[in-house]
């Protein structure tokens, strides 16, 4: 309780010591120090006292005409390191950005990220980040994981972000039935009666959700959960509502520091297995007293008329990046009617535009898919959900990454050194998961009124957000890397190679299982959308093992551009072919539980659609791959690291 | 049999299926346009590509490929091509042959044999001695009777196939498009391909303008008065 008061006092007391004013010193009082060091940190009252007398002869002696609160801040952090009292130290800092950090931020568009535009919105948010990110470090975490993240053993996500969770999956259900109420908002919607006002639902309900999420929002089977509101409407009606739910959700770009909502649209052309006899809900919220089988026709219509838009793409004809379009397959696809024009009209998508995903679901899985990679098996828990679809709300809480090629250099080539670092990585990924989740246990836990009240927010017996449902992932960077170091040969070289990556990969399943038992949290395996971090990481190493990370990193280094190839994905400039591609990087997938994707790079023109729909067929019925994307050219991939093999 | 360069996996080559690529050196002809020049003027600054290999990689992914498209260059020149389409075939592969048409003999015998399923065949202008020649690069003046044999072979044949013309602006106008779609009668599929002058062979083509599509359009639009099944194809 005395923590939560204390989180909920925030900065006001900063002021204390700011009203300072030019060449006066009349507020000067140094019981204030006193006062604030007993407060904030674990002092006790004479050494408190000895340190404000120090601090004001300091003062006194320096002749300092003006003086801020930060400053004598940091003076009175002085003289706690020179009593060796570095915990207090700790608990005294003050957060924030030097000036000159600040005017770059302000007035010059950030190198790293060009794709966030550059604004106040959004360097409100990078400076909100900042300091966000020194407070997870050094409050939310343990020094040895803080340390572990600084120095590049690991990389903990979203820091900037901690007091959201990472992703989630989320059920169009629970909005049909619940109307949009959010928790603080003026007004309360009932729920929809028309498709339109449900769309404008949607939209809504994922910018607040975005508000409270740092990653991606995802929608489960959205032609089919949408589709009893089609009954009796038109194709040209069905694509005004596509229309407005894709360009809706493209343009909340203008939203949270100009970034798009991380959004995804699954579709499906069949009704799973899992949704088929669930009962459908309607307009009004109201059970239909059909179930969604009934649905197929709407769904797949406007499964189409969705595919249509995104064909047409933007007001310039430019693809549309967000939401994305994934569209899932089954076994049951196969046996449904139409499949083949389905597959051919998004395969049609992927060569034009190159922005449909596609999500393998064999046997007896069911997914959903959250972001460009990130797709939940469903377990047998999950699936009793299916009958209550609007309660299948998922999340992983934190994603932490693993230097793999670090791991090689430390190893020096001895296999058990490797796997017995390996696994104290991952038990430091683990103890960085824990103190996440202690962490926003902590938020949830303020309820409605907090500042995770959205999540907090109960209309179902339980909270929006399912904390004992929550995941935690262990992503991996750089396994070719690991291994070209390790064994001297890339994995697309030699098949020994391949299996050692298989090797590594199992061994980081296993762990993630034993520490979940032992932790008893769900641990799983994700293929780290590389982003920043496979240039960080890289960059490190370049530092701290300089012989070793030449004789493997990737890009140049000349230019210091470098970079680790993405998870386990085989190299990305290296030719090997589409089919090998996806049957290699594929024998991977089924041990990493929280998705697994391989890209597609096309490099010609236009490929023969039939041929890409084909592909697909194939890479689901011959590969144990989890999920495709095709790319046309190298040059438009964000997240898998630079290319700079161009078309033609 | 020398190979001299594979495209693993091909999504263009052929029409709905995915196949491998093979480029066979060397060509009788000297087309401006001709996309592969190297290939044709100096084979031999190209590494072979051993046949064990593309053997191995065929075996192991025939789950996903349909077949095998083999190009040049000039197959037809290579005395040993009726070994490698039997070679291929018998891995359940099947054969798209790309010819030029300067070689009759050697399409008859691929088609009696069934060692071909698509056979393309370019014909580049109208069958007058000075137009093919002026386009085929070399004098052709002798050779024509046999491409117009290629032409009689292939369309009687029962395999299936397309002819297909790569147009060029200031070339090609729709007369010479629906002279050649008129001694293909018969055919089952014509295409125009449309000529990307960045890619040429001679300075003089990479100059040149680019049809734009709807130019395209009316091109095939001519060639449908003799091939109902014309279209185009290129960026
Ligand atoms: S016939 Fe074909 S390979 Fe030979 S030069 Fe002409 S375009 Fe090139």
């Amino acid at each position: 309780m005395k923590q939560e008061a204390q989180m909920q006092q925030d900065s006001t007391d900063i002021a204390l010591f700011v009203k300072v004013s030019e060449g006066d010193v009349i507020t000067w009082d140094k019981s204030r120090i006193v006062k604030s060091l007993l407060r904030e940190t674990t002092i006790d009252e004479a050494t408190a006292r000895l340190i404000a007398d120090r601090v004001e002869r300091i003062i006194r002696d320096s002749g300092i005409e003006f003086i801020t609160g930060p400053l004598i801040r940091e003076i009175v952090n002085a003289e706690l390191i020179k009593l060796k009292l570095e915990e207090q130290r700790k608990q005294y800092t003050r957060l924030g950005m030097p000036i000159y950090d600040v005017e770059q931020l302000i007035t010059k568009q950030n190198k790293e990220n060009a794709n966030v535009p550059h604004g106040p919105e959004a360097t409100n948010l990078s400076l909100a980040e900042s300091i966000k990110k020194q407070y997870a470090l050094l409050k939310v975490f343990s020094p040895e994981v803080a340390l572990a993240h600084e120095r590049g053993d690991i990389h903990l996500h979203d820091l900037g972000f901690i007091d959201r969770p990472y992703c989630s999956g989320n059920s169009i259900e629970y909005v049909k039935k619940f109307g949009l109420s959010l928790p603080n908002a003026l007004s309360i919607s009932k729920p929809a009666k028309h498709p339109e006002v449900l769309v404008l639902h949607l939209i809504k309900f994922s910018a607040a959700l975005q508000g409270v999420f740092a990653g991606a929002i995802g929608w489960d089977a959205v032609n089919l959960f949408m589709a009893p509101y089609f009954v009796g409407k038109s194709d040209r009606e069905l694509e005004q509502v596509a229309q407005m739910l894709v360009f809706e959700f493209a343009q909340q770009a203008v939203a949270r520091g100009g970034q798009s909502i991380f959004s995804d649209l699954n579709l499906y052309w069949e009704v799973p297995k899992h949704f088929a006899d669930v009962e459908a809900i309607g307009p009004e919220g109201k059970y239909t007293g059909n179930t969604y089988e009934d649905y197929i026709e709407e769904a797949q219509r406007f499964a189409r008329a969705l595919i249509r838009v995104y064909m047409q793409g933007d007001g310039m004809g430019r693809p549309f990046f967000f939401p994305k379009p994934q569209l899932h397959i089954t076994e049951k696809l196969f046996k449904t009617e139409g499949y083949e024009e389905f597959l051919y009209e998004i395969a049609q998508l992927s060569s034009e535009r190159g922005n449909s995903y596609y999500v393998f679901d064999r046997g007896e899985t069911a997914k959903i898919s959250e972001c460009c990679r990130l797709a939940f098996k469903l377990d047998e828990n999950d699936l009793q959900d299916a009958k209550t679809p609007w309660k299948m709300r998922y999340s992983a809480m934190q994603n932490v990454t693993i230097n793999l090629p670090r791991i090689a250099y430390e190893a020096k080539g001895n296999d058990d050194l490797l796997f017995e670092i390996l696994s104290q990585r991952m038990r430091l990924a683990a103890e960085a998961h824990v103190a996440k989740r202690g962490f926003i246990t902590r938020l949830l836990n303020l309820g409605k009124r907090g500042p995770l009240g959205l999540l907090a927010m109960d209309k179902d017996g339980e909270p929006y957000y399912r904390l004992h449902r929550a995941t935690f992932l262990m992503g991996m960077l750089g396994l070719n890397e690991l291994v070209q170091y390790h064994l001297g040969e890339e994995m697309h070289e030699s098949s020994y190679a391949l299996r050692f990556g298989l090797k590594v990969i199992a061994h980081m399943n296993k762990e993630s299982e034993r520490l979940s038992e032992e932790y008893d949290m769900r641990f799983v395996l994700e293929q780290t959308p590389a982003e920043s971090t496979a240039y960080r990481m890289a960059k490190l190493d370049l530092e701290h093992y300089p012989s070793e990370t030449r004789e493997v990193v990737k890009g140049s280094i000349e230019r210091g551009e470098v970079y680790y190839t993405n998870s386990t994905y085989l190299n990305i400039s290296a030719p090997i072919s589409p089919i090998e591609r996806v049957k290699k990087e594929g024998m991977f997938h089924p041990m990493i539980h929280a998705g697994s994707l391989t890209h597609i790079w096309l490099g010609e023109a236009k490929p023969d659609p039939e041929a890409i729909a084909k592909f697909v067929v194939r890479t689901f019925k011959y590969t144990t791959n989890d999920q495709i994307a095709f790319s046309p050219e190298f040059s438009s991939c964000l997240d898998c690291g630079r290319v700079d093999r161009g078309l033609w | 049999m020398r190979i001299k360069g594979v495209l693993e996996t091909s999504f263009v080559d052929w029409d709905g299926k995915i196949v491998s690529t093979i480029f066979l050196p060397s060509c009788n002809f000297r087309c401006g346009f001709c996309h592969n020049h190297r290939l044709v003027l100096e084979p031999e600054s190209f590494e072979d590509v051993p046949l064990d290999y593309l053997l191995r990689f065929w075996r192991r992914n025939r789950d996903f490929l349909d077949g095998v498209c083999i190009t040049g260059g000039e197959p037809t020149l290579h005395a040993d091509l009726p070994q490698l389409c039997a070679t291929i075939k018998e891995l359940g592969l099947e054969v798209k042959l790309d010819t030029n048409g300067s070689n009759p003999e050697m399409l008859r015998s691929l088609i009696k044999e069934k060692l071909v399923d698509y056979i393309a065949m370019d014909v580049k202008a109208p069958l007058r001695a000075n137009d093919y020649s002026r386009i085929a690069g070399v004098d052709i003046n002798g050779e024509l009777s046999r491409i117009q044999e290629s032409i009689d072979i292939i369309i009687t044949s029962g395999v299936d196939h397309e002819f297909r013309t790569t147009v060029i602006k200031g070339v090609h106008g729709e007369d010479e498009v629906e002279a050649i779609a008129r001694s293909l009668q018969g055919a089952r599929r014509y295409v125009l391909q449309k000529f990307v002058p960045h890619l040429a062979m001679s300075e003089d083509l990479k100059k040149l303008p680019m049809f734009s599509d709807e130019e395209m359009d009316a091109l095939v639009e001519a060639a449908r008065r003799y091939i109902p099944n014309a279209k185009w194809r290129g960026k």
